[in-house]
């Protein structure tokens, strides 16, 4: 009587099987790749003031997302939220992303403040962060690093886009501007405008955070009867302003200008108190849209139930950029993909969207748009007044030379 | 140079009396539930909601009703939440009402979203006056109005009418009101809710001239918070001059060094705290010593 060995036999098996199972991955890990979602992260506010702003950017890097069915480098791709509630913990949630969630590239960067301590982590980490919203000129300017891009147009340019609008009004200009990067950086560049223009500052405010009551600003406004007021607050702080402005019976008595208006904001003052004339970067309501945007209007509209905001556009196009350079730099190696947003193209028009290779900021014909006299859709606030530069030729003198913008990547 | 300082002073009025209402409510809360409810602001921003839906549903007479809707609201609150924290750590209390103004700001944004809602005054306020060199505009005249009623009808109450004085008796001896056969906890259900009410008549008036967004409160609750503070804890003459002088001190500031009025209230309460501590009207609260 023999014992019957094939226990034995199957117990060698399943062991090679099990060695075999566990070398596999380390022998093809292309193999094991192809499984795992490629993870992006999203690094917005959640609360707080910006929060109306960054809710619309979220909604389009995640449409961008579902225009792709959800797919990045032919793999499954997800984006990955987490809160940017003050710049030490956007920081840690930017080294959490990376770190925890193995993120390939980060987008956001919803304030100025956030977004120059982002861009500064995402160097320290070798990882590549596309900033869809904050505009300080230091971003792209005497603080790039090559793993930074940015699309909205730096303050300093966007303030020389504005200053002819200004100076239509007189030479005698009121800046009300917010107490922190962002405001400094529009109070700074739009001094020198004025003075290069030979004017004259009647007055100035350096205004807090999240102000809840603008009336003794505007009392002191009043008082100084200037040519124009030259804003640089920013979201609900903006939309306030606004509004009280007009509770005071200031709207139509003295002109009032800023850059980089968010639909959300005037859409939070409402028709009967909106005024001012801005600049801005997109607008769903424009009749030059390209026919990728249009598409995506559409797309947002049937999703959300209303058209998109300018945010929206900014968090799908700076999302789009980022998901269309994976796809071209075929790896999520940060050099790979920092090299394929340096060549990334996308049709704008008579000009085309594209990050600039030595300081990484991205080409952008802005806006001049004015609030319309009467105001009959709720979503449409706007009159786009011209495209600037109104010469595609001239963006990238418009944006500076690399001597002007000071950017080192070294 | 006199008519820019008495319009700021007027301007500076009109914000402290919104800083009086919700200190007002605070105080009544910590002084009879011992409670500091953080979720106050929250209830600040549900009275700015419900009278923006209210105007939108029924127009604006139908406002009257968002501060007897927040009353309510306040009342579960208590019932279901705030009962549970009487005999409970300080700490407990603080990270409840905290979760609780998290949860209601969470669901303001869940059903209106994140972004502003556009509320302006109602057409008839529409306007300014200009008596002889002050300038105001009528709504804000009207809030002054408001809150002066509002005021008024509370020490009334407060002072003469039996609730009141039950109220002011349990603020200082709790268990001597409930020897004396009166039912404390249905007092105390009412008290969060009349001191959420007040709150949410705050946020009804304050929604027309602030931006009304589900973060509105950040606005609105460090203020108050600064106001009982200066005020005195549990002192009602108390939180309404620290909430003029505050309101008149931002005003003033806003004038002659406008960087530093965001920081002014906080150096007012430190300076007042070193003089007071017990702030400009505050006694000495046996419950509390």
């Amino acid at each position: 009587m023999t014992r019957n060995t094939g226990l034995l036999i199957n117990r060698r098996t399943t062991l090679l099987g099990a060695a075999g199972l566990a070398v596999a991955p380390l022998a093809a890990p292309h193999i094991a790749r192809a499984a795992d979602p490629i993870k992006i992260g999203l690094l917005l506010a959640k609360t707080g003031q910006i929060a109306g702003q960054t809710e619309y950017l979220a909604n389009g890097s995640f449409l961008a997302l579902e225009q792709r069915n959800k797919m990045v480098m032919g793999q499954p791709a997800e984006l990955v939220w987490l809160d940017e509630p003050s710049p030490q913990g956007a920081v840690q949630n930017m080294q959490k992303l990376v770190q925890e969630n193995k993120v390939c590239a980060v987008l956001g960067g919803a304030l100025s403040s956030n977004a120059l301590g982002e861009e500064a982590k995402a160097a320290e980490l070798k990882v590549p962060f596309v900033c869809d919203n904050a505009a300080a000129t230091e971003i792209t300017g005497k603080n790039c690093n090559r793993y930074t891009f940015r699309l909205n147009t730096p303050v300093a340019v966007q303030q020389s886009m504005l200053a002819p609008y200004a100076l239509k009004y007189g030479k005698k200009w009121y800046h009300i501007t917010a107490s922190y990067a962002f405001g400094q950086d529009i109070l700074k560049s739009s001094r020198a405008l004025l003075k290069a223009a030979g004017g004259t500052e009647v007055g100035v405010d350096e205004v807090p955070l999240n102000t809840a009551d603008f009336s003794s600003f505007i009392l002191k406004i009043r008082q100084a009867k200037p040519d124009v007021v030259v804003g640089g607050l920013s979201a609900g702080d903006l939309t306030t302003f606004l509004k009280q402005w007009n509770e005071l019976g200031m709207k139509g008595k003295i002109p009032f200008v800023e850059i980089a208006i968010g639909d959300t904001d005037i859409w939070g003052v409402g028709p009967e108190a909106a005024n001012g004339t801005f600049t801005k970067l997109w607008d769903a309501f424009n009749p030059h849209n390209t026919p990728e945007e249009k598409a995506f209007a559409d797309a947002y509209l049937k999703k959300h139930g209303k058209p998109p905001a300018d945010k929206a556009w900014m968090g799908w196009i700076t999302a789009r950029s980022l998901f269309e350079s994976i796809d071209a730099a075929k790896s999520t190696d940060a050099d790979k993909i920092i090299d394929a947003l340096e060549h990334w193209k996308a049709p704008a028009g008579d000009s085309s969207y594209s990050y600039r290779k030595f300081d990484h900021q991205m080409l952008v014909r802005n806006l001049a748009v004015q609030v319309k006299d009467k105001i009959t859709d709720k979503w449409n606030f706007f009159d786009v007044k011209a495209t600037l530069p109104e010469n595609p030729a001239d963006l990238d003198k418009v944006f500076g030379t690399q001597e002007e913008v000071g950017c080192k990547m070294g | 140079m006199l008519d820019i300082l008495l319009s700021q002073t007027a301007s500076g009025l009109v914000l402290g009396g919104l800083y009086v209402l919700i200190a007002i409510g605070l105080s009544i809360i910590f002084g009879l539930l011992g409670i500091v409810n953080f979720a106050h602001g929250a209830f600040f921003t549900l009275g700015a909601y419900l009278a923006l839906t209210l105007v939108q549903l029924f127009g604006w007479p139908a406002v009257i009703l968002s501060p007897v809707i927040v009353g309510g609201i306040g009342m579960l609150a208590e019932r279901l939440l705030i009962s549970r924290l009487y005999d409970k750590e300080p700490l407990i209390s603080l990270i409840v009402t905290f979760a609780l103004a998290l949860l209601i700001e969470a669901a303001v944004r869940l059903i209106y979203g994140g972004i502003g809602q556009p509320f302006s005054p109602p057409p008839f306020l529409a306007g300014v006056f200009l008596w002889g060199p002050v300038l105001i505009t009528k709504y804000r005249v009207a809030v002054l109005a408001t809150t002066a009623a509002v005021l008024l009808l509370l020490w009334l109450f407060l002072e003469k009418t039996r609730f009141g004085r039950i109220l002011r008796a349990g603020s200082r001896d709790p268990e001597m009101v409930g020897l004396l056969g009166i039912n404390l906890p249905r007092v105390l259900t009412w008290v969060f809710g009349l001191g959420c009410a007040i709150s949410g008549i705050a946020g009804l008036l304050a929604a027309p001239l602030w931006t009304v967004t589900p973060a509105m409160a950040t606005n609105a609750i460090m203020p108050a918070f600064v106001v009982v503070a200066i005020g005195g804890l549990g002192s009602f003459a108390g939180a309404v001059i620290a909430g003029l002088l505050v309101g008149v001190v931002v005003a003033l500031t806003i004038q002659f060094w406008p960087e530093a009025s965001g920081a002014v209230m906080y150096l007012f309460m430190a300076l007042m705290l070193l003089i007071r501590p017990r702030g400009l009207l505050g006694e000495r609260w046996e419950r509390f010593e």
